[in-house]
């Protein structure tokens, strides 16, 4: 599982804002791209981002396995043809290579993960997104991370209270829909207290922020992501 | 330390309870990776995360469900583990199942328009169960169409190869999650709660 770990890496110097942007640029220009050259330079890239966030490649791989598999059958299932020689080999490169660039961005964001703790990752979207949409984004973020492990754990005790009760032995649709009904019912009852105890802390529109501020590291990083992003056009 | 002096701006109570309860949702759909149900005749098994899509755009309605979608979207981009094989980052929401995720949002608006007719709440038990099937499945449809689509233009297949791949595999508990979607509205045990 990718989650952020306290370090002191480059990376986790950085301003949240600066990774997103970096992530961003990255993102577009391997969209944009999929020559062998380019998916080279990608790839250097991506080993710096790692490097800079000191992540463990191979722990990394492994929790993104199952997109892997999927990663790996698509050049594959393109390069099956209908007929001899039963192969295609330029859909297959094709599909490869681009399957490649989706392996490259999901590295870069594996950086940011582990990198950036998610209060930081909620005030850069508080202070970016302008108005009321970015104060629900940002507060919405907090809360749902908060109380993710607690609606985890209501989710174990109902399964383990239908595991206790035989309920395993029943059918699928039975299954879901019970635990999906008593889960929203449960998760309802929280947001219940959750609004009265918002109300009573005065939930407002304008509410203090978490500090953020642009270190002298995060200008050349901010700069680079400009260049990464205008190469999409290029 | 600078200190910031304006008048506060409160937020209205019908939209704290709505955004809590949206918020709720978002969490839940993340808690639900954890689960996944095995069915036979497949080899994907149900995991529940589309349930709670569907359950987004039935109670919390067109405006707060696909609220509540997004806001399960931004916090698994910045990091959370609530995708599939608990993971998060900004790379899966561009990565090879991104269409699925962002469909869900436009799901969740379309089935709240289908079965509310508007931004109004109605008792899900006076919805006429055709409308309310017809509604889950064209959510559904839309889900494969923008997950397969966008797999295919990423990856570079033909629509076929992606549907092969992105869609065949996982009709069977698709049509599980209908059927259990419909089940839960029909038993009464759940209703739109309208502020």
């Amino acid at each position: 599982m990718l989650t952020f770990e306290p370090d002191e890496t480059l990376a986790h110097r950085l301003d949240p804002r600066t990774k997103l942007a970096v992530q961003i640029g990255f993102a577009a220009t391997a969209l944009a791209h999929t020559t062998p050259r380019a998916l080279l330079v990608l790839s250097a890239l991506t080993a710096i981002a790692l490097v800079a966030a000191n992540v463990s490649l191979r722990r990394t791989l492994v929790a993104y396995r199952f997109a892997l598999l999927i990663l790996a059958l698509a050049p594959l299932i393109a390069g099956v043809a209908f007929g001899p020689p039963w192969i295609d080999r330029s859909d297959a490169v094709a599909s490869g290579l681009a399957s490649y660039r989706v392996l490259l961005i999901l590295l870069v964001s594996a950086a940011y993960v582990r990198s950036t703790p998610i209060r930081d990752s909620r005030a850069a979207i508080q202070r970016t997104i302008p108005g009321k949409p970015g104060q629900i984004l940002g507060v919405g973020v907090g809360l749902v991370f908060r109380f993710l492990p607690v609606l985890r754990s209501d989710l174990r005790t109902i399964r383990e209270a239908m595991a206790a009760r035989l309920g395993t032995e029943r059918g699928a649709v039975d299954r879901a829909g019970t635990v999906a009904v008593l889960g929203l019912t449960r998760a309802f009852n929280r947001a219940d207290r959750l609004s009265l105890a918002l109300q009573a802390r005065c939930f407002a529109w304008n509410p203090t922020l978490p500090p953020l501020s642009f270190s002298r590291a995060d200008y050349p990083v901010l700069a680079f992501a400009v260049v990464l992003a205008l190469s999409t056009f290029y | 330390m600078a200190t910031e002096r304006n008048a506060v701006d409160p937020v209205a109570d019908n939209v704290v309870r709505q955004f809590a309860r949206a918020a709720m949702l978002a969490a839940l759909m993340g808690a639900s990776v954890v689960v996944s149900i095995p069915i036979p005749l497949s080899p994907a098994p149900i995991t529940l995360q589309v349930l709670f899509v569907f359950l987004a755009g039935l109670v919390l309605g067109p405006v707060w469900g696909p609220i509540s979608v997004l806001l399960y979207l931004v916090t698994g981009g910045a990091g959370a583990p609530v995708f599939a094989g608990m993971n998060g980052g900004m790379g899966v929401l561009i990565g090879q199942t991104a269409g699925y995720l962002w469909s869900y949002p436009v799901v969740a608006a379309l089935i709240g328009l289908i079965v509310h007719r508007g931004t109004a709440l109605r008792d899900l038990r006076r919805v006429r169960l055709p409308i309310l099937v017809g509604a889950l499945l064209v959510g559904t449809v839309v889900i494969y169409a923008m997950g397969t689509a966008y797999m295919a233009w990423l990856l570079e297949m033909a629509a076929w190869e992606a549907i092969t791949a992105g869609a065949l595999p996982f009709i069977p508990g698709e049509l599980l999650k209908v059927a259990a979607a419909v089940a839960i509205v029909r038993s009464g045990q759940i209703t739109p709660v309208r502020s």
